[in-house]
């Protein structure tokens, strides 16, 4: 109500009501205007030119001005334009060339009054003068403008804009001389209307054609300028140069502008291709349109303001043959659908969040929002134009929740990842590792639960006599220790020394996974037969040992011979050494099993106190009873499934990886699949990829298996002649030097080489790192500015 | 404990989405100014621009980032009918020695005619896939056959949803035991009771999208839409961002019961629902383990959820936008939880920093 009373007062107690409705035309509209008293409207178009009446729930058709049996091209409207003074008085622009005027006081059926036939070519536009009843202007596409006096039969003046056609013409509303012109080369020129002869002011508003121009209804010094470069461009007049002090980016060539009444900042466009909808901007907020027409199903060739005074109707004809009046309650406000704010949790645990400066801002405090923001979709605010936008430049602030060591952040992921130890120990180490890990981190109840899988699975194994425990506990700790300070070097990257070692324990967990079937018949054997055969083994781990140290041996002095380096050479040989090696595969069973480890099970429970009292017994029951060693699985099973479900697949996955085929079997495939590329997707999240290729190479599931062997293909070209290298070794065939120089230090890289994909020079990862700090050329002095991501 | 650190962000209207990169060391913000920024974190956790550029001629809606494997690859949705697919060039430029980097637009999706309010990119595992859902509820997605070539993309799947949709989420289980599947939440606002939440399957058989559930409950309008990260869970957590923040689960039931058609049916309970916000809530965020919820509403604040053992949801933080101390926070609780330390003690309290901010 307090909207339709403001309407009254400004229209002097003429009240506009009506809803948003339409009518269908027989064709295509091209232009619409309406007549000063806002009941009626004009449709012209190629092929219609109608006057319809506005009713209060419906478009009524009034005339018909398209009279005669045959259809003249005179009637093919380009543009259609009513006098606000005269209501009787019509004008419009023909297709053919032809200005046409029409006196709808006329007593025939043909309303026609005058013809101009001047032009050369299709009249854009006709616009008549705001206070001059018989002064009229037209704009033509052969470039020229005239102003005709309706008294007389040809025009009065003619303006040659001298560049090209004309797109729109429009007299000024306060300066009763003054007139805009747009053209299709970009320009906007100012005329005097007495001074045919030359523009007033001439400047360049778009790229491409500028399709339409507005003067603002109230301040005089405003253009409103679209063009197709989808631009609504305002020129404030005033000064001696145009200055554009607002732009709006459309996303389709704008068509038309019209000034909004009554709201000083917003004006209507819409578009001539692609984009159907009516949008009514805020210049001030030129990013999202206040509000937006989505009704027409085809392009938008007209739109006109009911009522010079009254910003509530909006009248639109289009190429889909409709007529329709918009009602600005009906609107669909993008703003309101927009987001005003965005949320995202980091990695680590961190929270960036994005919002609108007015809803975080300290006085929103007072919960404004429980009444009357529950449901602002539903709530259309009274649209009051002078209150319209309250946050008119709208802001958000960005800021970030930054989460601190202890509590919220990943932390304990990755301590987790990297300490973890998966294998190359025997299980009962394993578990008392990861339960130290898991407890250093406060994870009691992972640590809980590696220590219970520890007795739950070595305690199935012998009780052996002292004497064989120790020596056992001898044996299982020299191996451990080889095997942990193989684990230490991959980080530190020393390419084909770890490469060995890796292919080594590979082999080792190989030959566990391939006597899966053997280890617990194996097993077996060993509580029946007391451990008589263990000695044998342990000689058997020796022998072993002293093999790794061996290698060792070599790799501590790289340099006798350059051979060395060739990687691939040496390393697959040796492999199959240890592969084929008996007594290493025997001694591999034993290790991974339970037997060794057993003898030092009362020791280590007494070194972690967390454990309960009641878990120690349940221990020595379980050796007493001698459960089947799958006895407890499903009670593991479910254990790892009710992590996974927890959200903490690492847990899930390390004791997959320890325990191996102890529980292998019980979970099925795809879950196991699932685990390992959920487990691999976020170390590698966490850019552990070390880790996420340890697990990778642990797996026992054929599909992760071969995820680091899938497609990685190194074409190596020597540093030196760069030629393409054979893949045998380091050594460049042709000129017999060393590929795998440091750039920096002249010495061999092993390790982590690291090297320029422009100029192929590179080495030491952290000597290449040191020289990019000062200098951003290749170190090896070729003088390519070396690129590393 | 968290500690707010507020970033000058210097968009010319509202950010509407922030989006960090899968190692979290990079940020992605967008605006209805129609540009988006790249925020690179620094050695010492500071934030810095380092790259802003004009991308559409509309509102951007949403910002996302591709799977790292595929290069620094960012995708755009705007209000211009379009989504866009943006590549980091790393050049021999200038822009280095500015601390700027280069980004170049590899293709612009045209399909949609109307304003394209979501992008998502698939889980890695289903290659270089994109979906965008538009307002006259079409979800379209997207391929690009060669992961080399981010200029050619194919539509791949047209799902029209008859309604207006908001927002997209794949869900991002990496198991050959769920069919790749999309969540779909609608702003529709009409007062009608249609399912404003459907979720969509890949049926192997007639290699189409089928919609395989619609979460009937959620009748209003639906502003985002998560999944959970999977992480090996046997059913899929879907958090729903309407008047109130809800929780879902999603318990696939065995193929064998599941009649015909390959569908696969879902057992669907809503674990939690939370009208706290007393507002719209507009945003829900996952923590990388799908543990704790982030949500956040008109009342400007970021609350998070988190399950106890028994399931349970509670909050466990509120953060205020601007870091003033909030009230009635006192219900938050503190849970001995499953995951240890991971989250148990996190708490509300804010050293707020806005000193750089901007008043309005």
């Amino acid at each position: 109500m307090e909207k339709m009373a403001r309407v009254s007062t400004a229209l002097g107690g003429n009240t506009l009501t009506g809803r948003t409705m339409f009518c269908h035309l027989d064709a295509p509209a091209n232009a619409i205007s309406v007549c000063r008293d806002a009941a009626q409207v004009v449709v012209a178009g190629r092929n219609i030119f109608k006057i319809y009446s506005i009713e209060e729930e419906q478009f009524v058709e009034k005339l018909n001005l398209r009279v005669g049996r045959k259809p003249s091209l005179n009637f093919s409207c380009a543009d259609v334009v009513w006098h606000q003074m005269d209501e009787n008085l019509l004008a419009t622009a023909a297709t053919n060339g032809v200005v046409v005027t029409w006196n709808l006081g006329k007593p025939s059926r043909n309303k026609q009054d005058q013809l101009f036939t001047e032009h050369k070519r299709t009249v854009n536009k006709v616009c008549f003068h705001p206070t001059e009843v018989y002064m009229l202007l037209s704009g033509s596409q052969d470039g020229y403008m005239k102003c005709f006096d309706l008294r007389k039969k040809d025009s009065v003046s003619t303006f040659s804009g001298q560049s090209e056609s004309v797109r729109d013409v429009q007299f000024s509303i306060r300066d009763y001389f003054t007139f805009a012109a747009t053209f299709e080369n970009g320009n906007v020129q100012l005329w005097d209307i007495r001074r045919p002869d030359r523009y007033e002011r001439m400047f360049t508003a778009h790229n491409g054609p500028v399709f339409c121009c507005d003067w603002h209804p109230e301040d005089r010094g405003w253009l409103a300028t679209g063009g197709r470069d989808k631009m609504v461009k305002v020129w404030d007049m005033n000064t001696t140069r145009a200055k554009e002090i607002y732009c709006v980016q459309t996303i389709a060539s704008v068509a038309r502008v019209k000034w909004r009444p009554e709201c000083k900042h917003h004006i209507a466009t819409c578009s001539m291709m692609v984009d159907h909808n009516i949008y009514v901007w805020d210049v001030r907020r030129p990013f999202i349109p206040s509000a937006m027409f989505e009704e027409h199903k085809d392009v938008t060739t007209g739109i006109v303001w009911r009522h010079l005074h009254d910003p509530y109707f909006l009248l639109s004809g289009s190429k889909d043959s409709t007529l329709y009046q918009h009602i600005f309650k009906d609107a669909s406000q993008p703003i309101d659908r927009a987001n005003p704010e965005g949320l995202c949790y980091s990695l680590y645990g961190d929270l960036a969040f994005a919002a609108k400066e007015s809803l975080i801002s300290s006085d929103s405090n007072r919960k404004p929002y429980i009444g009357d923001r529950r449901h602002p979709i539903f709530f259309k605010r009274k649209l009051d134009p002078t209150e319209q936008f309250e946050y008119i430049s709208s802001s958000s602030a960005l800021s970030v929740f930054e989460t601190d060591v202890e509590s919220g952040s990943m932390d304990w992921f990755v301590h987790t990842a990297k300490q973890y130890a998966l294998a190359g120990r025997p299980l009962a180490e394993l578990c008392d590792h990861n339960a130290k890990v898991a407890k250093g981190l406060d994870r009691n109840q992972v640590a809980q639960t590696w220590t219970m899988l520890r007795i739950i699975y070595s305690s199935l194994g012998t009780m052996s006599s002292t004497n064989l425990n120790h020596s056992m506990g001898k044996g299982s700790t020299t191996l451990p220790l080889m095997n942990s300070f193989n684990l230490k070097d991959i980080p530190s990257g020393l390419g084909s020394e770890s490469r060995l070692d890796r292919s080594k324990g590979e082999s080792r967990t190989e030959n566990i996974l391939m006597d899966s079937s053997s280890t617990l018949i194996n097993n077996e054997d060993n509580e029946e037969t007391e451990g008589s055969d263990v000695p044998a083994d342990y000689l058997l781990g020796d022998v072993e040992a002293d093999e790794d140290d061996l290698y060792m041996m070599d790799h501590e002095n790289p340099h006798a011979e350059e051979q060395e380096y060739s990687l691939p050479q040496e390393a697959f040989p040796l492999r199959h050494e240890i592969v084929d090696n008996p007594s290493a595969l025997d001694h591999l069973q034993d290790k991974a099993d339970s037997p060794h480890v057993s003898g030092n099970e009362a020791e280590t429970v007494s070194l972690t106190p967390v454990e309960s009292f009641s878990l120690i017994s349940i221990s020595h029951s379980l050796y007493e009873n001698r459960l089947p060693s799958d006895f407890f699985n499903p009670i593991v099973r479910d254990t790892l499934l009710f992590y996974a479900e927890q959200g903490d697949v690492q847990t899930a996955v390390s004791v997959l990886i320890v325990l191996g085929d102890r529980i292998r079997k019980e979970i099925d495939e795809q879950t196991q699949e699932h685990w390992y590329t959920s487990y691999i997707d976020l170390l590698q999240r966490f850019q552990l990829w070390n880790i996420s290729n340890e697990v990778i190479k642990l797996s026992t599931c054929r599909a992760i298996n071969c995820l680091n062997q899938a497609s990685t293909t190194l074409h190596i070209n020597c540093s030196n002649c760069k030629r393409p290298m054979s893949n045998r070794g380091w050594i460049c065939d042709r000129c017999r030097q060393c590929a795998s120089m440091c750039a920096v230090c002249h010495h061999v890289v092993k390790g982590l080489f690291v090297w320029c994909q422009g100029c192929s020079h590179g080495g030491h990862l952290q000597h290449i790192m040191k020289w990019l700090e000062t200098s951003s050329h290749c170190p090896a002095g070729c003088g390519h500015l070396c690129e590393y991501t | 404990m968290f500690v707010a650190r507020s970033i000058a962000a210097d968009h010319r209207d509202l950010i509407h989405d922030v989006s960090f990169d899968f190692h979290g060391r990079r940020m992605a913000t967008c605006s209805s100014d129609q540009s988006v920024k790249v925020w690179d974190k620094s050695e010492n956790g500071d934030w810095h621009c380092t790259a802003s550029w004009k991308t559409h001629s509309g509102s951007v809606w949403r910002v996302t980032w591709a799977h790292p494997e595929f290069g620094q690859v960012l995708a755009s949705c705007s209000f211009d009918r379009t989504a866009a697919v943006w590549e980091e060039i790393v050049g021999e430029s200038n822009d280095k020695l500015r601390g700027q980097s280069h980004w170049v637009k590899r293709t612009t999706l045209v399909d949609s005619r109307t304003s394209v309010t979501d992008v998502k990119f698939a889980p890695k595992h289903m290659g270089l896939m994109l979906a965008t859902c538009s307002a006259d509820g079409v979800v379209r997605i997207y391929e690009a056959p060669d992961v080399m070539n981010l200029s050619q993309w194919s539509l791949q799947h047209e799902i029209s949803c008859k309604l207006s949709c908001s927002c997209i989420s794949w869900n991002p289980s990496s198991s050959r035991a769920h069919s790749p599947m999309i969540a779909v939440g609608s702003d529709d606002n009409s007062p009608n009771i249609l399912a404003k939440v459907q979720i969509y399957e890949y049926n192997e058989n007639t290699r189409k999208y089928a919609k395989a559930e619609a979460l009937m409950t959620v009748t209003d309008p639906v502003h985002d839409i998560a999944f959970a990260p999977n992480l090996g869970r046997s059913f899929h957590i879907l958090a729903v961002a309407t008047k109130d923040v809800r929780i879902f689960t999603l318990k696939p039931l065995r193929k064998e019961l599941t009649s015909s058609g390959g569908l696969t049916k879902f057992e669907i309970h809503i674990v939690a629902q939370f009208d706290n916000h007393n507002s719209q809530v507009w945003r829900v965020s996952w923590n990388i383990t799908g543990t704790v919820l982030a949500s956040s509403g008109d009342d400007g604040c970021v609350r998070l959820w988190k399950a106890n053992y028994m399931d349970n949801w509670k909050c466990t933080g509120i953060l205020k936008g601007n870091g003033s101390p909030v009230n009635g926070s006192s219900q938050q609780g503190i849970f001995n939880t499953s995951l240890g330390s991971a989250n148990a003690s996190l708490q509300n309290s804010l050293n707020g920093s806005s000193a750089s901010r901007k008043q309005s």
